[in-house]
């Protein structure tokens, strides 16, 4: 861990101001602009399992639980994108049943103390867990998004509950992670 | 043959020349398509590499992992060829690999491609879309040195060397078998027709070869040829002999014949020779007969001419002398010919005009009665016999004083002048002439055109200068008129 922030240092100092759109992410509204983009582009990493008949041409739905951190920010990225093929559309959530006919769910930091309920909830549904609330992957969620001291977003996988899920990483999305393992909290790299 | 090499040497550096070109061509093409093939092989394995680092490098891109990329581009360092690889995001390096220890590759402001690839002077560089879910991030370029490039054709160029050099030799070797079947025949060929030339011997043949169809033909035709010469030769040497054999028949033939002329020859002039002293002796002993009779009827005449003769007689004794002195005067003539055939010719540088004018001074005195009046160019010389020139004048001058003697004026021309481009001499009279349907006969002995009771002579005068200008090699003519005078022309031969 240790020799990878080094790692991470060194290359700033190589790639310097290439990586202008990551400095941006320092204020707040930026910051969930750089989310939004990480959450719309998990659903391109992420195999779902084949839907069932008449659901084909479904538009993909990301349900936003909670409070709404992004703004317009999700909406703005997800204009005109696909998942494989599938329209997208956001849909606000109030109550954690309603997840489970999303395709993936933005755990907003505002239901922290419902967590461990929501998760529960959907541990074994085709639904895409991701939040940016500390220790989210170590809880049970699936993809965990966290800021690191210099500002820059990364993100933590528990591939156990997206394995649980049904749901497939590509290899590629799982080696830019942290791995995060529930059980001690701690992981290591595939 | 000086100068030019032997047909075996040739063949053989044709040969040479020909699979030399030939080794050259192939290697060159085989080179270039060589070249061509490593070329887009190396493309092609450099494109497959950039694949699939640009597909594995795409996440990394699209979280904004520069970390995670350099790590993933990091591991071409264990391809050595690999100068280097990175990711280009909005015209800016995103993440990048350089081989160590190798120059920093110049990649600000790079102006990258979409995809594709450049050859540069030592690298190749391929370029690749990084992209995901249809959308593009960024570029992945990856660089290669030319190492394998110029170690193919390194490598090729020596092994080129090291193959075309015995392969050189070997097809030498090979092509020497067939060239000396046609080479040696060719040789073989070449001394037999010097021997051939040099001995004249047309007998000897070329021996049968095995070889190509042309040489075996041209072995063929030799042998012919040779056969052909052999038959001419003996046709030439039969047809010599013949001519040869011929010729010495002729020779000896026309010896036979040529001694039968001498003998005839010599036979005719002792005939001529017998003749001649036959007359002389003849006219010789005629004369002794002939002086007693003129001196006895002399001494009758002058002893009995008063006594017993009568008129009659004495008339009758005068013929007789008259006929005996007309006698003596025509063995004198005779004589005078014998001799002028006789004596043997010497001719000396003659002057004319002293003789002439002699023998015309001669005339004169003898005939002092005369008036003739002497025309005699002066200065004309002739390489004659000059006794002889003398007798022709006193002839032809006597002549022509004989013949003015009824002219008052009488006139006598002695010159030069010319018969067919000969020089030669005239004498001129304004005589009795003479006719000139009779000329043919002027020159015969004893032939007079004249009554002798008009003008006295022998008739042997111009007989005699004929000879002698015949002697001389000359030629003698006459003109005449009657009443008007004659002109007689003649030349003396040799060098005037």
């Amino acid at each position: 861990m240790a020799r990878r922030v080094l790692g991470r240092g060194l290359m700033m100092l190589i790639a310097g101001l290439a990586m202008a759109p990551v400095c941006e992410a320092i204020d707040g509204a930026p910051e969930y602009r750089v989310k939004a983009a990480f959450v719309y582009k998990f659903a391109t990493y992420i195999r779902w399992p084949p839907p069932v008949a008449g659901e084909v041409n479904t538009p993909f739905l990301i349900g936003v639980l909670g409070n709404d951190p992004f703004g317009s920010s999700l909406n703005d990225v997800v204009r005109g994108q696909t998942v494989r093929g599938r329209g997208i559309r956001i849909r606000a959530l109030h109550r954690a049943e309603e997840a489970l006919a999303c395709d993936l769910v933005f755990v907003s930091s505002s239901e922290q103390r419902n967590l461990a309920q929501i998760l529960a909830l959907l541990r074994t549904a085709p639904v895409l867990t991701v939040g940016d609330m500390d220790q989210f992957a170590e809880q049970g969620g699936m993809v965990g998004l966290v800021t690191t001291p210099d500002n820059h977003i990364r993100f933590d996988i528990n591939s156990a509950a997206i394995d649980r899920a049904g749901l497939r990483a590509s290899s590629q999305l799982l080696h830019l992670a942290r791995i995060v393992d529930e059980a001690r909290g701690e992981g290591g790299h595939h | 043959m000086p100068g030019s090499a032997s047909i075996g040497r040739r063949l053989g550096w044709l040969s040479i020349f020909s699979s030399g070109t030939a080794l050259l061509t192939a290697s060159v093409a085989l080179l270039f398509f060589q070249l061509q093939e490593v070329k887009s092989s190396q493309v092609r394995r450099l494109e497959t590499i950039a694949d699939l680092i640009a597909f594995n490098v795409a996440p990394a891109v699209d979280f904004n992992d520069a970390e995670a990329a350099n790590v993933m581009i990091s591991s071409l360092k264990t391809r050595p060829a690999v100068l280097s690889a990175g990711v280009i995001v909005n015209d800016r390096i995103f993440a990048v690999y350089h081989r160590p220890g190798a120059t920093t590759p110049e990649v600000g402001g790079r102006q990258a491609p979409l995809t594709g690839y450049r050859f540069s002077n030592d690298a190749l560089t391929v370029y690749r879309p990084v992209s995901s879910e249809g959308r593009r991030l960024g570029t992945f370029f990856i660089e290669s040195d030319l190492h394998e490039y110029d170690q193919t054709w390194r490598r090729f160029a020596l092994v080129t060397g090291l193959v075309a050099i015995p392969a050189l030799l070997i097809a030498l070797l090979l092509s020497q078998l067939p060239q000396r079947r046609i080479s040696r025949p060719i040789l073989n060929l070449a001394s037999l027709a010097a021997a051939v030339s040099d001995r004249k011997d047309y007998s000897v043949r070329a021996p049968s070869v095995r070889s190509a169809a042309e040489i075996e033909q041209l072995f063929g035709t030799f042998n012919q040829m040779l056969t052909r010469i052999q038959g001419q030769h003996a046709e030439i040497e039969d047809a010599r002999a013949m001519l040869e054999r011929r010729v010495a028949d002729r020779t000896t033939e026309l010896e036979a014949r040529t001694r039968q002329l001498e003998v005839q020859g010599r036979e005719l002039a002792s005939a001529n020779r017998e003749l001649e002293s036959f007359s002389y002796s003849v006219s010789h002993d005629l004369r002794a007969p002939l002086r007693a009779i003129d001196g006895f009827s002399k001494a009758l005449l002058s002893d009995y001419r008063t006594r017993t003769l009568d008129q009659r007689g004495i008339h009758f004794l005068e013929r007789v002398r008259a006929g005996t002195q007309k006698m003596s005067q025509l063995i004198d003539d005779m004589l005078h010919l014998a001799q002028v055939t006789r004596r043997p010719l010497e001719r000396t540088d003659a002057d004319v005009t002293a003789v002439a004018k002699e023998v015309a001074a001669e005339l004169a005195r003898r005939h002092p009665d005369r008036t003739v009046r002497w025309v005699i160019e002066p200065n004309l010389r002739a390489s004659a016999d000059a006794h002889l020139l003398t007798i022709v004048f006193e002839n032809l001058l006597g002549n022509a004083w004989k013949f003015t003697g009824g002219k008052e004026d009488a006139l006598v021309q002695v010159g030069q002048t010319s018969i067919d481009g000969q020089p030669a001499f005239f004498v001129r009279d304004n005589g009795a002439g003479f006719n000139e349907a009779y000329a043919g006969k002027l020159f015969g002995a004893f032939q007079r055109l004249h009554n002798e009771s008009e003008f006295e002579g022998t008739g042997i005068g111009l007989a005699t200068v004929k000879r002698i200008v015949t002697r001389h090699g000359g030629l003698i003519a006459a003109q005449g008129v009657e009443g008007v005078g004659a002109t007689f022309c003649f030349t003396l031969g040799g060098a005037s």
